[in-house]
């Protein structure tokens, strides 16, 4: 028994001998919360959706759904009993159906909860409106997914599993969905897990993120915190974000935290991890972290440059062979060359001292 | 591990079933014969596998000019009446090699149609000697090639619909002429189509019984149908069968050989229809007359003896109680394809829901009767259930069970599905295998049980397939000689045994009206399939 929306204890997935994950423990506390499942691609996480939704069985470990055990080593609830509905990424419609029809096979659930929701609401806001009396082979990739949040969403589930949900949807529309689709689970209060490898995704649109690696959960909190503090090298390394340099810590005893670097001078903040004053420790630095300043007396040498459209992401050469990022916005009044000499703010002060 | 159900052992039984005349004749194989088979092994046996390779290589060579030409015509030049010889060609399918047979001996005989066509353009005049005598071996392989053509130019004009016009655009671009792009990409690109096709010709031509034997060439058909009727040694039936299976089980590992192949040659995300070129002046008179000439004889000379002799002989027309052949044949096939139909569906249900490996190797062996020739099947039919029917009887107070499946609709229709099973079930099959996994899954997932995701979604969407498989089913049941001449009930006649008893008898002219009405059915039923081939939507 859990008092818990959702509750995976120990629970051990797998779908072939490369694809599997083991000992997750996940809770989801209310109904209505947004849950991501972030991970590189064939790592498991469709399987544990698949898994949640009855379609492959649980190896050990057990699953509570609002108190009910409906997966353990023993029980194996059939997906049709179970109110949770799945929004497959590859195009899982009805091929003989319209795509109105696809959708309002998803009205039929008997056992459905009791949202408020209707199917015009549902078919502007993911903008299927036109293609309502087309045939799914007649739609694009993009429309079916959007056709299958629909008929999921109509199923009125107690948990809706949506894996890459807006892989398929045009850049143009993708951000704009991304918000309603938001908005309307949080005001249905429909419990979600959204599966994706793209962080962006997963941040913007969870209240909770999960991140998947080396066959297990590594970490699993609000994106603030994964983003700003990944609680291991390799959750770091995943979310690509930096890259890690040798300091020593100075001074962890006082409310702001010391840190020294050879060439960099002292680094200030808060650590995310105790370490003893002393120690010699690698420091996790993102391009954010680092700010450009023409004035500052520490300067280093530009090693490359690369336009990202709102940003230069500037990669500077320290005299130890480090290369560190730092992002300068578009618009600023000049542009740095390979080799001459770029100058950051100092001392320098970074709010998340990640350290490993 | 495999779940013992109720799916592992249906699948298990049909298998049994289908494999039983293959088994059959492994075993007569090492069974004592009369003295008939080494009188024979000394005698005809060779001339048997002669003429059967004779006819075999002819008909290959054949059948892959007459349906690649066509299907290269059709798929990459526009021509007068092009867009009609695309379908009509196939029509040829709908005459038996017997029927064009029968058609021939019409035509050249003396005093034959031929003859009075020359009398009424000329005079009278002893024309005999001067119109060729197409009998025999050549006769054979005449009707044999004219019927069996379509399966190389259905196959082979596929292969070229999906051919991407990329792929010749690049040719072009590398400088490649017209005839460098048709020798260098086009007939490499569609060669595994080409073959399946000339396979299937193959097993169908050393499959043939009523060609040859209406025009008297002792083959390995004929030397099985005549152990068993003339000498009554079904042993020596089944060896003679067992050296024609040889044969087939080569041409159909080829020709499933060829099919993997031709999975390469479906079309992908760049996939572009290729731009047919208008021809004009010589070009497009050669490429109509070539459409033409196969078309008018593989289909417009066998209907028009047909409809001529029908006319002439009007006495047979009131002999014939077409009305009950014609009740009889709705009755066979429709009973024929509800069986094979429900049972095709039932084992693919089942392989699908069960994802079980050895139900898919057992389902895989059940579709072997295909490629097993009518007429061996029928006598292997007849050994197998005359045996066990003597042990039956010698065992218990049971009596004889031969009644049961010998001479009787349930052996027919028993035997018809030993043979058409792998039609239904790899039809069924084919279009299954388009319904994607997840797709059963979103139904469970949206509250769907499992019956009621079959009856809900798959039958809906298989639906058009079915049609055309029963229409496929019931094309080859009209058709149908020896099984049906073999095991029907007494006094049981179909289109087919009618015509073929017609025939035997020395009355052609008599068995104009039942293959007048043969063909009429069959092009009915290849019009309406026609629409599904052409369209590439089945």
């Amino acid at each position: 028994m859990s008092k818990h929306f959702l509750e995976i204890q120990k629970g051990n997935f797998t779908a072939s001998e490369k694809n599997k994950v083991n000992d997750v423990n996940l809770i989801i506390e209310d109904q209505g919360q947004i849950i991501s499942l972030l991970g590189p691609s064939g790592i498991g996480k469709t399987t544990i959706l698949r898994t949640l939704a009855g379609l492959q069985k649980l190896d050990s470990g057990k699953i509570f759904l609002k108190g009910k055990l409906i997966a353990s080593d023993k029980i194996h609830m059939e997906p049709e009993k179970r109110n949770i509905a799945l929004s497959f990424q590859d195009n899982s419609l009805f091929p003989n159906y319209k795509v109105i029809d696809n959708i309002n096979f998803g009205k039929k659930r008997l056992n459905g909860n009791n949202s408020n929701v209707k199917t015009d609401e549902i078919t502007k806001l993911l903008h299927i409106e036109p293609i309502l009396e087309k045939f799914p082979h007649q739609i694009s990739a993009g429309e079916a997914q959007r056709v299958s949040l629909a008929r999921s969403l109509l199923s009125k589930p107690d948990l809706l599993l949506l894996d890459e949900p807006f892989s398929n949807i045009d850049q143009s529309l993708k951000e704009e969905i991304q918000v309603s689709v938001k908005k309307l689970l949080k005001r249905i209060n429909l419990t979600t897990i959204i599966v994706t490898h793209d962080s962006y995704e997963a941040f913007s649109t969870a209240d909770k993120c999960g991140i998947i690696l080396d066959q297990s959960l590594k970490q699993y909190d609000i994106p603030y915190n994964v983003h700003h503090e990944p609680n291991s090298i390799e959750v770091a390394n995943f979310l690509n974000k930096g890259i890690f340099i040798n300091v020593e810590v100075v001074d962890s005893e006082c409310a702001v935290h010391r840190l020294r670097h050879d060439e960099l001078g002292e680094i200030r903040g808060k650590l995310s991890n105790n370490f003893p004053t002393g120690s010699k420790v690698r420091l996790l630095l993102q391009p954010e972290d680092l700010i450009h300043d023409d004035q500052s007396a520490l300067k280093l040498e530009v090693a490359d440059r690369k336009f990202r459209g709102t940003n230069f992401i500037y990669t500077l050469k320290t005299k130890n062979g480090e290369h560190l990022p730092v992002f300068v916005h578009s618009h600023h009044i000049h542009q740095h060359e390979k080799s001459e000499k770029f100058g950051i703010k100092s001392p320098i002060y970074i709010d998340h001292l990640v350290c490993f | 591990m495999t779940k013992y159900n109720i799916w592992f052992f249906s699948s298990f039984l049909i298998a049994l079933i289908v494999a039983l005349p293959i088994i059959t004749i492994f075993f007569s194989f090492f069974s004592e014969t009369s003295n008939y088979f080494t009188l024979l092994k000394n005698t005809f046996l060779f001339d048997y596998i002669s003429n059967s390779l004779t006819i075999l290589i002819s008909v290959l060579i054949i059948t892959f000019l007459l349906g690649t030409i066509s299907a290269y015509f059709i798929s990459f030049y526009e021509f007068p009446l092009c867009k009609f010889f695309s379908w009509a060609l196939i029509l040829a399918f709908a005459i038996p090699g017997y029927i064009f047979a029968f058609s021939i001996i019409a035509f050249f005989e003396n005093y034959g149609t031929a003859y009075s066509i020359l009398t009424s353009f000329f005079g009278e005049y002893n024309y005999n000697p001067h119109i060729p005598k197409l009998d025999g071996v050549l006769g054979s392989i005449i009707a044999i090639s004219f019927s069996l053509f379509p399966y190389v130019y259905v196959l082979t004009r596929s292969s070229f619909f999906f051919q991407s016009n990329n792929y010749i655009e690049v040719g072009q671009n590398l400088g490649l002429s017209e005839k460098e792009t048709l020798f260098r990409i086009i007939l490499p690109s569609a060669r595994p189509a080409i073959i399946a096709g000339l396979a299937l010709v193959a097993m169908e031509c050393l499959s043939d019984f009523g060609t040859v034997s209406t025009f008297s060439v002792s083959t390995l058909t004929t030397g099985i149908y005549n152990s068993w009727l003339s000498f009554d040694d079904l042993n020596s039936a089944n060896q003679i069968s067992f050296i024609l299976l040889i044969f087939i089980l080569a041409l159909l590992s080829i020709e499933i050989y060829s099919r993997k192949d031709a999975k390469y040659h479906q079309p992908g995300r760049g996939f572009k229809p290729i731009n047919k070129i208008k021809l004009s002046g010589k070009k497009s008179l050669l490429a109509f007359s070539f459409c033409a000439m196969v078309f008018f004889i593989s289909f417009v000379f066998p209907v028009s003896q047909m409809i001529y002799w029908t006319l002439k002989f009007p006495k047979y027309i009131q002999d014939i109680d077409i009305l009950k052949i014609n009740l009889n044949t709705i009755y066979l096939v429709g009973l024929s394809s509800l069986v094979l139909v429900l049972i095709s569906l039932f084992i693919n249900y089942g392989s699908r829901i069960s994802k079980s490996k050895i139900l898919n190797y057992l389902t895989n062996f059940s579709i072997s009767g295909y490629a097993i020739p009518g007429v061996i099947l029928a006598v292997a039919f007849i050994t197998l259930f005359s045996n066990l029917s003597d042990i039956i009887n010698a065992n218990t107070n049971l009596g004889s069970t031969k009644k049961l499946f010998i001479g009787s609709m349930f052996g027919l229709i028993l035997a018809y599905f030993i043979r058409f099973f792998s039609l239904s079930f790899n039809g069924i099959k084919s279009s299954y295998e388009k319904i994607n996994n997840s797709i059963d899954e979103s139904a469970y997932l949206l509250g769907y049980s499992k019956i009621k995701t079959f009856s809900r979604i798959h039958v809906p969407y298989l639906k058009n397939n079915i049609i055309l498989i029963v229409v496929l089913i019931s094309l080859e049941i009209i058709k149908e000689l020896p099984i049906t001449m073999i095991l029907r009930p007494f006094n049981f006649e179909t289109f087919a045994t009618q015509a073929y008893v017609y025939a035997s008898q020395d009355l052609l002219e008599a068995a104009a009206l039942p293959s007048l009405f043969l063909i009429s059915w069959a092009t009915f039923l290849i019009i309406f399939s026609s629409k599904y081939i052409l369209s590439q939507k089945n």
